[in-house]
């Protein structure tokens, strides 16, 4: 005989304003197998989860309803409040009256009263045929995967092989480094980026538990948290990195020339190249794309020019598998093509440029050697207009979102345009200035300062030529009239926007993005890091536009989850999962074309006891199972169970209403 | 042979009577008939729709019903005014059922509104259903030496959602005929500038600054006249030029073609069938150029290589 305890939460108002919870609690009374139940203000809390203990014991209850929130915000709580009570913490089931009932019918108290008593009858009846049932033990491989090589990528790897867990990073291009690698100072102390960065980058090479493959792409992850097999592309650099000293030689010789990816395209770089002077591993790879020899079969001069013969054009792409446990996505960024704004001119002025472009320009190593000049003519620019939120904040171009680095960004442009051109003046056209942050605010204030930037809040409406200037016309909102600014040189602020081949990544790896391709995070404010897939993390600008510290804050933040989840041999995981009763299963195979999970295989079974014919059916790795229950609604023999919701529960709650 | 529906517009029988000349003579030789949508009546311009909202439907919905009940799929409008407030019109009677049956109510003795006629600018239609290659094709004396400024002004692109026709900031489809006709059409950025379009009679001084900046930036990049396709832009960028002359002290002297005068006279038609005595700044000066050879300026250090060379220097 079931003895049900119902517990009914207040929600402060929340379930209370609109929900008659006395009246919820009186109903439920009403049910036979119901022995006690009562309301409370804050079920949640501790006092409350004491009334559910105490009620355990003292009324002997062998179910245990709560009447109060969505279970994804408090099922755990509750369970645990029931294990301490001694009981099976899979007897709990909650009747969410708050966002199912008090939230939804607002402007109808009787209504949701009237539904609140239904959910918890329905929950009642389902609790009756709750089994008891136990977390399940997967083993887990102590090897994580790093996805990306920037700073985000870098901190994230370093942390988790700090704590001796190994660490596979894979790079899509010749070097780690990313975008910061390509910045000159960093705000808001401006410190030299790659006087900061460099280390990283040799830490990562030379770490004892850190695999660095660049050059490589991710083609394939199979599996399930802690146990994860991933396949990975390694492009053929043409190149033995094993003889390379990585002198040079090859790179000086090579006449042919491609645009410059880690300058912005602003100059010309070899088809077998390094990156930059400070690439790890610094070592050449032969850009397939524009090598003569590759595509025509003539030159070879690079392999002539090696001494140690390390130049193999017969080399080709491999495919290497790793067994790892956990992911860390840290795809980065990109900028944002502002060619749809066709009144500033983009595309048709060279001396438009965006700001990462401006960043090579005013970087030491960069290939003006640091002082901006104008694309047109090379002279180096006295009026140098910042344009902000250029796609960002603009609905009509696209963009809703705020970039978030642009204002700090912009004003340490301005700084370092007055630190390389003294007489220059800057000026930048602003919506807002967005400076929260440590040390922000006071670093605009040092951009208007000391060097005199101008700061003009309001949009810019169109950029046209005049001679040999950019006249730029805005609105100054301030003293609400047109101003035009004679320009030498216009840098545009362009959106943040997530690395295009991330809808494709994010497919591969089974994790949601959203419409503008940042990959989501499971919970935007209590689980930021982890995505909806167990055993994958987000890290930097993949997730969404982000600074330094912020992203390194994010990435050591997913070691720690990384770490967390190898802590023990095994991880735990809910027992909702489903089980196939081989004797009802005709073998169809509908269950392995619907799991969304790859969760189900098939395997031969003797057709009777001792029988020497086999039969086909299938079989579910309850590690890999996320219990979506599609099998069972596909299952035509009704063989499948998914456990704590078997079709007994499922029917006494319909049965209920 | 194909046919078109016409909308003359009120300008065509006035101030721009060289436009709609044109038009029929480039008409005629692309082999198109036009036919003039019969009884038709003022589109409302610049009035209707600032004192009435239905009334700025009610208008040129009688217009559309009326050419509904001619068989050519397509209208089209020299005038931009015009142009734009039937497209306007059409666009939001098809995107509102409930909106068109209530202003249907209005002109419902002239029949029903189906949606089902085209209405295209005269623009549009040269650049869409003539097409560059056919009217290339028919060129017979190419106007080759002529440096033109493409002038749209404000109605024949914008805005975007209702025309639906070449980029709202810098279209190019004018420019490509011209340059189908053997002219060069010069990089000229105040190519959607507003003109001050009707303020030149209520407020001539806006007019005076607004065409004075698109004439300036028109001769800075080095065109021997404007081209345009809207009878109001080409009276505030004729008819004020020496009163903005004047004003600022300067000199301009630039023609201002309609874009069917300059194909009109490509096509070979004689130059006395234009109608230039209607113009106030003489065309003669610009048409001389014709038959003259361009020469390209020698291109500027390019800026790769220029920062190239600083960096060497470095």
């Amino acid at each position: 005989m079931a003895r049900v305890g119902v517990f009914v939460c207040f929600c402060g108002a929340n379930i209370a304003d609109f929900v008659d919870v006395p009246t919820v609690v009186e109903e439920a009374k009403k049910i036979r197998d119901v022995k006690f139940a009562i309301d409370y203000k804050y079920m949640c809390s501790d006092p409350g989860q004491q009334m559910i203990r105490d009620a355990i014991v003292q009324h002997r209850l062998t179910s245990i309803v709560v009447a109060a929130c969505s279970p994804r915000m408090h099922e755990k709580t509750f369970r645990k409040a029931l294990s301490d009570a001694g009981m099976n913490p899979y007897l709990l089931e909650c009747a969410n009256i708050r966002e199912h009932s008090s939230w939804v019918h607002q402007k109808d108290k009787k209504g949701a009263t009237d539904k609140a008593g239904d959910l918890v009858r329905m929950a009642v009846a389902k609790s009756i045929a709750n089994e008891q049932l136990h977390e399940i033990s997967v083993p887990v491989t102590k090897r994580a995967l790093v996805i990306g090589g920037g700073i985000a990528g870098i901190q994230a790897a370093l942390d988790i092989a700090d704590a001796r867990i190994p660490v596979t990073l894979v790079e899509r291009s010749p070097s780690i480094g990313g975008r910061m690698s390509q910045l000159d100072e960093t705000f808001p102390t401006l410190d030299c980026s790659q006087c900061i960065l460099t280390p990283k980058m040799v830490d990562v090479a030379s770490h004892p538990y850190i695999e660095l493959i660049p050059y490589s792409e991710v083609i394939e992850l199979d599996g399930y948290v802690g146990n994860y097999k991933a396949k990975i592309r390694k492009k053929a650099s043409y190149v033995n990195f094993k003889t390379c000293t990585g002198c040079g030689a090859c790179s000086q010789k090579c006449p042919v020339k491609v645009p410059n990816e880690y300058n912005m395209g602003i100059d010309k770089r070899k088809a077998i190249y390094t990156p930059f002077p400070q690439a790890v591993p610094n070592k050449p790879v032969i850009d397939a794309e524009h090598c003569t020899y590759l595509l025509k079969g003539k030159c070879g001069i690079c392999a002539k020019v090696c001494e140690k013969g390390s130049i193999d054009y017969k080399m080709v792409d491999e495919v290497i598998e790793r067994e790892i446990g956990a992911v860390v996505v840290a795809t980065g960024y990109d900028l944002w093509d502002a060619t749809p704004y066709e009144e500033y001119g983009v595309g048709r002025y060279k001396d438009i440029i965006n700001s990462l472009e401006f960043e090579r320009m005013v970087s030491a190593n960069g290939p003006t050697g640091g002082v901006p000049v104008r694309p047109s003519d090379g002279k180096v620019p006295k009026t140098v207009v910042f344009i902000k939120c250029v796609g960002s904040r603009d609905k009509a171009k696209g963009i809703e979102f705020c970039s978030k680095i642009c204002c700090m960004y912009t004003a340490k442009h301005a700084i370092l345009l007055h630190h390389k051109v003294h007489d220059s003046r800057a000026y930048i056209f602003y919506m807002d200035i967005r400076a929260a942050g440590k040390g922000y605010e006071e670093f605009v204030n040092r951009a208007q300062v000391e060097t005199g930037a101008v700061y003009l809040r309001g949009r810019v409406s169109k950029i046209y030529q005049k001679g040999d200037k950019l006249m730029v016309r805005g609105e100054d909102g301030q003293l609400g009239q047109e101003v035009e600014v004679e320009a030498d040189l216009v840098v545009l602020a362009t959106a943040v926007i997530p690395d295009k081949g991330n809808p494709a990544l994010a497919r591969l790896l089974g994790i949601s993005y959203d419409k503008y391709g940042y990959l989501s995070e499971a919970h935007p404010k209590l689980r930021p890091v982890e995505t909806a897939k167990a055993g994958i993390f987000l890290a930097g600008c993949t997730q969404a536009p982000k600074d330094i510290p912020e992203t390194v804050a994010q990435a050591s933040a997913c070691a720690a989850k990384v770490c967390g989840l190898f802590a023990g041999d095994t991880i735990k995981k809910d027992p909702m999962v489903s089980t196939v009763s081989k004797e009802f299963c005709s073998g169809c195979q509908n269950c392995v074309k619907v799991c969304p999970y790859q969760a189900i295989v098939t395997e031969d079974i003797p057709l009777g006891h001792g029988a020497k014919e086999m039969r086909t059916v299938a079989k579910i790795n309850e590690g890999v199972c996320q219990g979506c229950g599609s099998c069972v609604a596909i299952c035509r023999s009704m063989a499948i169970n998914l456990a704590g919701f078997t079709d007994p529960q499922i029917i006494n709650e319909i049965v209920a209403i | 042979m194909k046919e078109v529906s016409y909308f003359p517009g009120c300008s065509a029988h006035g101030t721009s009577e060289e436009f709609d000349e044109t038009v029929k003579m480039v008409m005629k030789t692309m082999d198109v008939e036009m036919e003039e949508i019969p009884d038709w009546n003022c589109c409302g311009a610049t009035s209707a729709h600032t004192l009435s909202e239905s009334l700025s439907y009610a208008l040129p919905l009688r217009n559309l019903v009326l050419a509904e009940k001619l068989s050519n799929d397509t209208m089209t409008i020299p005038c931009a005014s015009c142009y734009q407030r039937m497209k306007a019109t059409k666009v939001h009677m098809d995107e509102n059922p409930e909106l068109a049956a209530r202003i249907n109510t209005a002109v419902v003795g002239e029949g029903n509104y189906e949606g089902k006629v085209a209405i295209k600018s005269m623009l549009q239609y040269c650049y869409e259903d003539m097409g560059l290659e056919a009217i290339k094709a028919k060129v017979t004396n190419p106007i080759s030496g002529m440096k033109l400024a493409c002038y749209y002004g404000c109605l024949l692109t914008r805005p975007k959602a209702i025309t639906q026709f070449d980029s709202p900031e810098y279209p190019m489809s004018m420019d490509r005929i011209v340059e189908a006709l053997g002219a060069k059409a010069t990089p000229f950025d105040f190519k959607t500038e507003c003109c001050g379009a009707s303020f030149s009679i209520s407020d001539t001084d806006i007019v005076l600054q607004l065409s004075g900046k698109i004439l300036e930036m028109a001769k800075e990049s080095g065109a021997h006249a404007i081209v345009v396709a809207c009878p109001l832009c080409q009276s505030n960028l004729d008819m004020r030029q020496h009163d903005i002359e004047k004003k600022y002290h300067v000199k301009y002297d630039l023609p201002v073609f309609y874009l069917t005068q300059l194909m009109a006279i490509a096509f070979g038609f004689p130059k006395a069938k234009m109608m230039f005595a209607k113009h106030i700044i003489p065309v003669d000066s610009a048409l001389a150029h014709i038959g003259e050879v361009i020469e390209e300026p020698k291109k500027p250090v390019k800026g790769k290589k220029a920062v190239q060379a600083e960096s060497e220097v470095e």
